[in-house]
């Protein structure tokens, strides 16, 4: 029975972060349809930021989120003015290549710079656990939960209160009617790659003190986001939140009960990814209309 | 554009015979390089095969990969020979790109190219957890007794990528290649010409498994070691990317000129910047700038230096 709790436990808090991980690619696909092939970078840079925050200037990954945060949506800023922004038009594949290669860059370039040895981020709570009759609860992922739901929280006031969140939310309903509104569309694309590329920092620096980091970390959490958002479907925020929990559940219940787990749960996102896309292309909550 | 039969004719005898004759002129770095060219042109004309019939495949190591394990596990397994491993490798790859094309039957664009990525992941990550069969992570040699000489790997790299290319030709001449064209143009409408999009995704997927397999089986009997890295390695995914994209997506000669202009740019770069880390770096700088700027690639570049026949668009 303390399993089972164990089990749920660790996947809700797991989910946390996952979705906010997944919300970064969402949103960015939601607004601007295309799909953002460099988000795990912007990942690795988020881990990287609050890495070095911590080891060089001592500022907890708590702290400095904000800032990594906004460095990285500056460098995705700069990304966009230099090479997406010139590609809006082209076709969806030629977007993907492009942002591929961008993903591939920053890949080797942090590479080069920071090595590819494996680093973590030691604070006071990514260790320690409070024990709860049979049932630990590791501090770490719970600061992780909290931060992630906070900062949802935050994004949804954002596109629900703010005028430039409702442009932005119009933007993403329909692209010509938001133009005929006055809404400078280009500068709602750049802001969206932006924030979706400073929700990817958030979750590198959450994920900064829980895993360990390695210029090549992205491509598998942009994966997972993947699976995420295909299974939640394309373009929903309230379906990527149900399919964070869900790849979550489906990984922690892999890890706890199938022999060898914690190596097989690496590979339920693919399988969940592959399954999902032949079953229902449209995902749980999402709409046909938009897909190929 | 069209050259005349007999002068492709010639080309491709020629660049037969140079396969052949090239590995006894040069020493083993020369070999190193031709296997590598040969693998880059081979796995680009696979991919633009899937391609061309708007199949954008983000996960080509699946193939690599399944060939490499394939050849490795009969040799060490059945004791099968070099020539032996390569045709059923390339006809378990042939047999996977099947079975990925039945399973994504409905899918198109975005959602294909995630499933492929998703598949090479997948079977990495199985690669790994079955030890049993693959060595683990810890990786698995070939037999060293059944190695061939290199030379003669290199020289069965380059027929089989000549051979592709001829392959690839003879496609781009039959109606077949129309009804690709068709399907990546708009498959609801192909659909309504009267063509069967399951059929043409069936062959040519076959068709671009079976050569990806191929270069995959014949570059572990030259590499000797293989684990889930290097079987399901993104190196090789983009490898297979780079060479069409910037040669010219959908054009015959593209993945030829741009396998090789790879080539040539990152033989360079390691020698000017002088380490191995680079490459993908490289490639992914490749990538960018020929998508911004030269979007047809290298030979839609040289179209726009001639003068443009009137009243006939090419491509699309």
């Amino acid at each position: 029975m303390s399993l089972i709790l164990q089990c749920l436990l660790d996947s809700v808090l797991l989910g946390g972060l996952y979705s906010l991980m997944a919300v970064g690619l969402s949103l960015g696909f939601g607004i601007t349809r295309i799909i953002n092939f460099a988000y795990g970078e912007f990942i690795m840079l988020g881990a990287y930021g609050a890495f070095f925050c911590s080891t060089l200037m001592g500022i907890d990954p708590l702290l400095s989120l904000p800032l990594v945060a906004a460095g990285v949506a500056l460098i995705a800023a700069i990304i966009f003015q230099l090479c997406l922004g010139r590609a809006l038009r082209a076709a969806p594949i030629n977007q993907i290549l492009l942002l591929f290669g961008v993903g591939l860059v920053l890949q080797n370039v942090a590479a080069i710079l920071w090595t590819g040895d494996a680093r973590s981020v030691t604070t006071s709570y990514s260790l320690s656990g409070e024990q709860v009759g049979d049932i630990t609860i590791s501090d770490g992922r719970v600061v992780a939960f909290l931060l992630a739901v906070l900062l949802i929280a935050i994004l949804l006031m954002w596109l629900h209160r703010t005028e430039l969140g409702r442009a932005t939310r119009a933007v993403a309903q329909n692209r010509q009617a938001a133009v005929l509104m006055g809404i400078n569309v280009t500068f709602i694309y750049l802001l969206s790659f932006a924030l979706n590329a400073a929700l990817g920092a958030a979750t590198g620096a959450i994920s900064s003190f829980l895993l360990t980091i390695t210029p090549f970390m992205g491509f598998h959490m942009l994966v997972k986001s993947f699976a995420i958002v295909v299974l939640g479907g394309l373009g929903s925020i309230a379906g990527t939140l149900a399919g964070a929990f869900v790849l979550a559940f489906a990984e922690t219940v892999v890890a706890y009960y199938v022999p060898e787990g914690i190596g097989w749960a690496e590979g339920v996102a693919f399988v969940v990814l592959l399954l999902v896309l032949i079953v229902r292309p449209q995902g749980i909550l999402g709409q046909s209309e938009g897909v190929a | 554009m069209i050259a005349s039969r007999g002068l492709v004719l010639t080309l491709y005898v020629l660049a037969a015979v140079i396969a052949v004759a090239l590995p006894f002129g040069v020493g083993p770095l020369g070999v190193n390089l031709m296997l590598r060219a040969g693998s880059i042109v081979l796995l680009g004309i696979s991919w633009n095969l899937a391609a061309n019939a708007g199949l954008i495949s983000l996960g080509h190591s699946t193939f690599w990969g399944l060939g490499s394990y394939a050849a490795l596990l009969m040799a060490d397994r059945l004791g099968w020979s070099f020539a032996a491993s390569i045709v059923p490798a390339a006809a378990l790859g042939a047999a996977v790109a099947v079975a990925l094309a039945v399973i994504t039957g409905r899918l198109r664009g975005i959602y294909f190219a995630i499933a492929t990525l998703a598949l090479s992941e997948g079977l990495r990550a199985m690669a790994v957890m079955l030890p049993d069969v693959t060595g683990g992570g810890a990786g698995i040699f070939i037999s060293q007794e059944l190695r061939p000489d290199a030379r003669t790997v290199a020289i069965v790299t380059g027929l089989g990528a000549v051979g592709a290319c001829v392959i690839a030709h003879l496609l781009s001449r039959t109606p077949f290649h129309y009804a690709c064209r068709a399907m990546r143009n708009n498959e609801h409408s192909a659909q309504m010409l009267g063509i069967n999009p399951l059929r043409i995704r069936v062959t040519v997927l076959a068709l671009s498994g079976a050569i990806a397999s191929f270069a995959g089986a014949v570059n572990i009997w030259y590499g000797g070691f293989l684990d889930p890295d290097i079987g399901f390695d993104l190196h090789i995914t983009i490898l297979a990317q780079i060479g069409p994209i910037l040669g010219g997506i959908n054009t015959l000669a593209g993945p030829i000129i741009g396998g090789l202009a790879t080539l040539a740019i990152s033989e360079l770069s390691r020698s000017w910047l002088g380490a191995q880390g680079y490459s993908l770096l490289v490639y992914g700088a490749i990538l960018i700038v020929a998508i911004l700027y030269m979007p047809d690639g290298i030979a839609g570049a040289l179209r726009r230096l001639r003068p443009a026949p009137p009243a006939r668009s090419i491509g699309s």
